[in-house]
């Protein structure tokens, strides 16, 4: 079918009837009036296609005066000489009209056609890609590349607020991305030209359709802060009970220390006298270490812990962990060994080190005297390993399950909260806290982290 | 004559802590309480020393204190900190203080560290008069780049040793990692902080560190960089 762009296309047409109409008119001897008037209605019908209604029927009556002016005799009047030829001329003109009509409307439907087609096809893409979407910023900038890559924008924005304005021109157009009760944001669109109604609708159709993505995404999100709250909440009344006991007997050994010391001073040997002064400082530092505990784990429950995660050795950490309980207790007690070829892994330094030495400090507690608990640094599959090895007794089954739980009190009594935030730091990494047996008897810990970023 | 020290800290009772216990190692100690105060005593008494803590709850905060400070001092300061506060550590290094100190610390590792700060400001910063330094069973021998460790040569890459000479003429310094990074590598290697690290463990294998027996050079300054061992 012949088609053209639009002024390019005027100017073929026109071209065309003039052609047409030369080439009859050096033919108009030799060619009876019905060939003229077939090859006119042709003209009419390229009309029709390529321009519409309007043109085909002014290609229709112009036609109708070529005939009569130039083709039909007497020459160059608008008189017709052969009665019968009046006849045609009027019936020409009545199909021309018709056939012109006809092969518009044809058009018409075809356009229509080509524009649903493709307005399904932008909405299909646009739900199917916000189907995917997990963020809302994510949602408003899809939105509004797809504003201005499908619909030729000027410009495309999210205003973070509701606003109704219009704009006097309607070339801006303001949208409330609204779902249900509540409204995300205003979407602000600019275009070079006032737009047609299919056009606004379609684009009133892409806005809710963002809408009902921000909708999900905001639904998702309510939800797992609820249940965040819900473990909030649930630890907040087991730290009151813990509060009681773990933070009050340091506070009253260092209490009943320091008024040793004050009412007691002459009567005190120098021994007992340093040994009150060195209880003070141990237990001071307890309570530093179950605070800082405290805060980390209020604070991994809470989901706002901010990783600082730059690239860290493991083998740092652990030297930092095993030197702090050498300056506690002035003895080896760990025998580290790191894989020659260890590589740097994203981490929180200060947070592994808190989880590694709360790992340490549990495995120490329950080692034989005399042995070495042992730190194995290696890289196994896609992770990065740091084994905790204990050589003391079996973990039951019964407390195997318990023991990485908040506030679970083992046999002992000595409340857990090292294993519970051990485990919640290295969670926060995207990596796992496992227990295994010991070959010949013992608990060993197991951190892996993941070699690469996890995207979050 | 004793040495003057400025202790700034919002808290009364650790105002109060220190200037017994430095009172006790025979510093004279002036106090203040927020910013303001600390820079009219610290212009007033010429302070030897200030011990300033990082957040005073009013504003100017102790990194800006420190900062106006440098516009016309050369007091040394040591910053207080507490835990998670990497990032502040830097930017109080970056505003000109000497060293930081992280709460809750012990009375003699403040003094230890005012100690050693102090000695860095009177000798020639980087010098060595007798071209070798020992630490440990760790014997660096500055004039012809040997190093030896339990009388043993260690053989060390041309860019450990400049990296590890780096750290170790500045004994119990904070060395950032940019700082190194300059040093030892150039400007524009600034940003690569996971060299250090790498080149660090190298070292750190070489020498034979064994931080379970206490056996170290070089310390962690976790988001901060380095720090070699004091001499004492």
């Amino acid at each position: 079918m012949i088609a053209f762009g639009s002024a390019r296309r005027h100017f073929l047409l026109i071209s065309l009837f003039i052609a047409v109409t030369l080439g009859a008119w050096i033919l108009r001897e030799t060619l009876t009036l019905a060939n003229f008037m077939t090859v006119y209605i042709l003209v009419v019908l390229i009309f029709a296609i390529n321009s519409g209604t309007a043109a085909a029927l002014v290609a229709a009556f112009i036609g109708f005066l070529c005939i009569n002016f130039f083709l039909v005799r007497p020459y160059y009047t608008f008189l017709v000489a052969d009665p019968r030829e009046i006849v045609d001329l009027a019936v020409f003109l009545i199909i021309a009209i018709i056939a012109g009509r006809l092969a518009a409307r044809e058009r018409e439907q075809t356009k229509v056609a080509r524009q649903r087609a493709y307005e399904q096809e932008i909405l299909y893409r646009l739900t199917r890609s916000f189907n995917q979407l997990t963020t809302s910023d994510e949602v408003y900038k899809a939105l509004t590349l797809m504003l201005q890559t499908d619909f030729a924008a000027r410009q495309a924005y999210i205003l973070p607020y509701a606003t109704d304005t219009i704009s006097p021109d309607q070339t801006v157009h303001y949208l409330l991305l609204q779902a249900g009760e509540k409204i995300y944001a205003t979407l602000c669109v600019a275009f070079d030209d006032k737009l047609i109604s299919q056009q606004e609708r379609l684009i009133h159709a892409c806005a809710s359709q963002a809408a009902m993505a921000l909708y999900r995404i905001d639904l998702t999100e309510r939800a797992s802060k609820s249940q965040q709250f819900e473990e909030a909440d649930r630890l907040k009344t087991a730290i009151l009970h813990a509060v009681s006991h773990d933070l009050r007997t340091p506070i009253t050994i260092i209490k009943t220390s320091a008024n040793n010391l004050r009412h007691l001073r002459e009567r005190l040997s120098p021994t007992d006298w340093g040994e009150l002064t060195t209880t003070i400082e141990t237990e001071a530092d307890q309570l530093d270490k179950l605070v800082g505990n405290l805060l980390d784990m209020s604070r991994l429950q809470a989901g706002a812990l901010q990783l600082n995660d730059d690239l860290n050795s493991l083998e740092e950490v652990a030297g930092d962990a095993a030197a702090r309980v050498w300056q506690l207790t002035k003895q080896e007690r760990i025998k580290i060994v790191f894989a020659n070829d260890m590589p740097l892994v994203p981490f929180d330094y200060g947070l592994l080190l808190q989880a590694l030495s709360n790992l340490i400090d549990n495995a120490l507690r329950y080692e034989p005297p005399g042995s070495l608990i042992e730190i194995h640094g290696g890289v196994q599959g896609d992770e990065a390993q740091i084994r905790v090895v204990n050589h003391g007794e079996a973990i039951l089954e019964s407390e195997r399950e318990h023991i990485m739980e908040p506030f679970y009190r083992g046999k002992e009594g000595h409340v857990g909260l090292g294993l519970p935030i051990a485990k919640g730091i290295v969670e926060a990494h995207h990596g796992r806290l496992d227990v295994e047996d010991t070959p010949g008897g013992g608990v060993t810990f197991v951190i892996g982290l993941p070699l690469e970023k996890e995207k979050l | 004559m004793s040495l003057k020290v400025l202790v700034v800290d919002d808290e009364p009772q650790i105002r109060k802590q220190l200037k017994i216990g430095l009172g006790g190692y025979g510093y004279e100690v002036l106090t203040a309480s927020n910013g303001e105060e600390a820079q009219t005593n610290a212009a007033q008494h010429q302070p030897d020393m200030i011990i300033l803590d990082i957040s005073l709850g009013s504003e100017p905060n102790g990194i800006e204190v420190c900062r106006s400070l440098r516009e016309w001092s050369k007091v040394p300061v040591i910053m207080l900190s507490v835990r998670n506060e990497e990032k502040t550590k830097v930017a109080a290094l970056n505003a000109g203080a000497d060293d930081y100190l992280t709460k809750p610390f012990g009375m003699e590792e403040l003094q230890a560290r005012i100690q050693a700060v102090l000695r860095r400001v009177v000798s020639e910063p980087g010098a060595n008069a007798k071209g070798e330094i020992r630490v440990g069973n760790l014997y660096i021998n500055l004039v012809n780049r040997h190093v030896y460790v339990e009388g043993e040569e260690v053989h060390l890459t041309p860019k450990e040793y400049d990296l590890l000479r780096l750290l170790a003429t500045h004994p119990g310094k904070v060395m950032t990692n940019r700082a190194i990074l300059n040093a030892v590598w150039g400007a524009e290697y600034s940003e690569m902080d996971h060299y250090v690290r790498v080149f660090v463990n190298q070292i750190r294998k070489k020498l034979h560190e064994n931080p379970a027996r206490n056996v170290r050079y070089i310390l962690n300054e976790p988001g901060v960089g380095y720090r070699f061992v004091s001499e004492d």
